[in-house]
């Protein structure tokens, strides 16, 4: 069996990508909020909203935010599902979860449960969320099949998935551009602002090794789901997956 | 795009109790366009509707008509009538897709106004606009599917330039 597994665009072993991408993300925990507006021009805040407005979320729903970083999903799911409902902010990484806490509370945001986990192995019952969400959090997981299978087993029956990450896009302009941006000014960027230019670089190789629109779509339908379709944003530079539990 | 905007207007139907779905309750039903390659379906479970074109699954019921006919089922017109004059093909359930169609009908609402109270008006704006338009252009377009997702792009792009533009001169 092959015991080998991508990170970035080196090969390391399966059981070393974990805690690589935890190193990653407890050195840019801090300043993750204000290199996320600078990298993507904000586009990431309309991005989520959209991920927001198409999750079909109602009051009451149970919600499960995976690698949910500093909150910015939980933070607009808690308003959506009101006081009756229930949102679970969760990540792998416990210095981000901590800005996460930190985020919420200094936005007034209540009501909110924390839990550290893997994505892989998820600790709740069968068929408990309404909707669970991912955002820009699934390329770093090392068995994505796992993960979406976990996800789909804790949904209810008409429970939605949505999985928000950076994707392929049939723009040659764009691609060009973009490919420029990523390899070039991201990691320069994240050098002058974070001081850390191989996380940055390391995210820029993560996000050309994730799937296409069409593989994951496949691999959501792979994990049980009956349903899934995806919506390109931004000209394909990021996608929305979607994928519903019959 | 438009698949967008009536999964808002229903849900938000469904939320505000104005749509009871009980009797669609785990119900697929699937618009067939005949003459454009584009499937939609209304997929009713967990008292909501999802409004997508993925045809991985089976569908209960399976409506298959032109989009002409599409667009004048949901400007009111009978359902029956149209069966009638073989503009419409049943697969399953009639009293269904009769249910189904009610709903929609009852979508007959400004549906802006409705989006804006749900998502925020500048998305809502788009996103009425963009619906107003959207038939002409599916009907131009080689790829529907594409002009549909196009239109999205649309929306996320649109309402940046025009946020940070009012940022600027704040
Ligand atoms: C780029 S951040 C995204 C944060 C947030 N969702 C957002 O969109 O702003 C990726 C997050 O994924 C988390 N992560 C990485 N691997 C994970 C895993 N296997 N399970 C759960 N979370 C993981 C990281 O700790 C990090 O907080």
């Amino acid at each position: 069996m092959d015991n080998t597994t991508h990170f970035g665009f080196k090969d390391v072993a399966t059981e070393d990508k974990q805690n690589l991408v935890r190193g990653v993300f407890d050195s840019v925990a801090s300043k993750y909020d204000l290199m996320n507006d600078v990298l993507s021009f904000g586009a990431h805040r309309l991005w989520k909203r959209y991920t927001i407005a198409s999750s079909n979320v109602k009051t009451g729903d149970k919600i499960l935010d995976i690698a949910g970083g500093t909150g910015d999903l939980a933070i607009a799911f808690r308003k959506k599902v009101g006081e009756s409902g229930h949102v679970i902010l969760s990540d792998i990484n416990a210095a981000m979860l901590g800005e996460g806490r930190k985020n919420l509370i200094n936005k007034g945001i209540f009501g909110v449960d924390f839990v550290q986990l893997n994505a892989q192995f998820l600790p709740f019952a069968d068929n408990t969320f309404d909707c669970v969400s991912i955002a820009f959090g699934l390329r770093n997981v090392t068995d994505k099949d796992q993960a979406l299978a976990e996800m789909h087993r804790i949904l209810k029956p008409g429970g939605c998935l949505l999985i928000l990450e950076f994707s392929k896009t049939d723009s040659e302009f764009l691609k060009k551009f973009y490919d420029f941006y990523s390899f070039n000014v991201m990691p320069t960027l994240g050098d002058l602002i974070a001081d850390d230019k191989e996380s940055y670089q390391y995210l820029a190789e993560s996000i050309r090794k994730h799937p296409d629109q069409e593989t994951l779509k496949n691999m959501v339908l792979d994990a049980g789901f009956g349903f899934c379709e995806y919506h390109n944003l931004s000209g394909g530079i990021v996608a929305l997956h979607k994928g519903i539990k019959v | 795009m438009q698949h967008f905007a009536l999964e808002q207007a229903l849900n938000y139907l469904i939320q505000t109790g104005a749509i009871n779905l009980k009797p669609l309750d785990n119900k697929t039903i699937r618009f067939s366009l005949k003459d454009l390659p584009l499937d939609v379906n209304f997929i009713c479970t967990n008292n909501r509707i999802f409004v997508v074109s993925d045809t991985s699954q089976h569908s209960d019921v399976n409506i298959s008509l032109s989009a002409g006919v599409f667009f004048a089922l949901f400007k009111g017109e009978d359902l029956t009538d149209l069966l009638r004059q073989d503009k419409i093909v049943i697969h399953g359930d009639v009293k269904i897709a009769q249910l189904l169609v009610d709903i929609l009908q009852s979508v007959d609402i400004d549906l802006e106004e409705v989006l804006s109270q749900y998502t925020g008006d500048i998305v809502a704006h788009k996103a009425g606009k963009i619906a107003k338009n959207f038939k002409q252009a599916v009907q131009n377009s080689s790829n529907p599917i594409d002009t549909i997702k196009d239109g999205l792009s649309k929306l996320m792009i649109t309402p940046v330039v025009s946020k940070l533009y009012k940022n600027k001169h704040h």
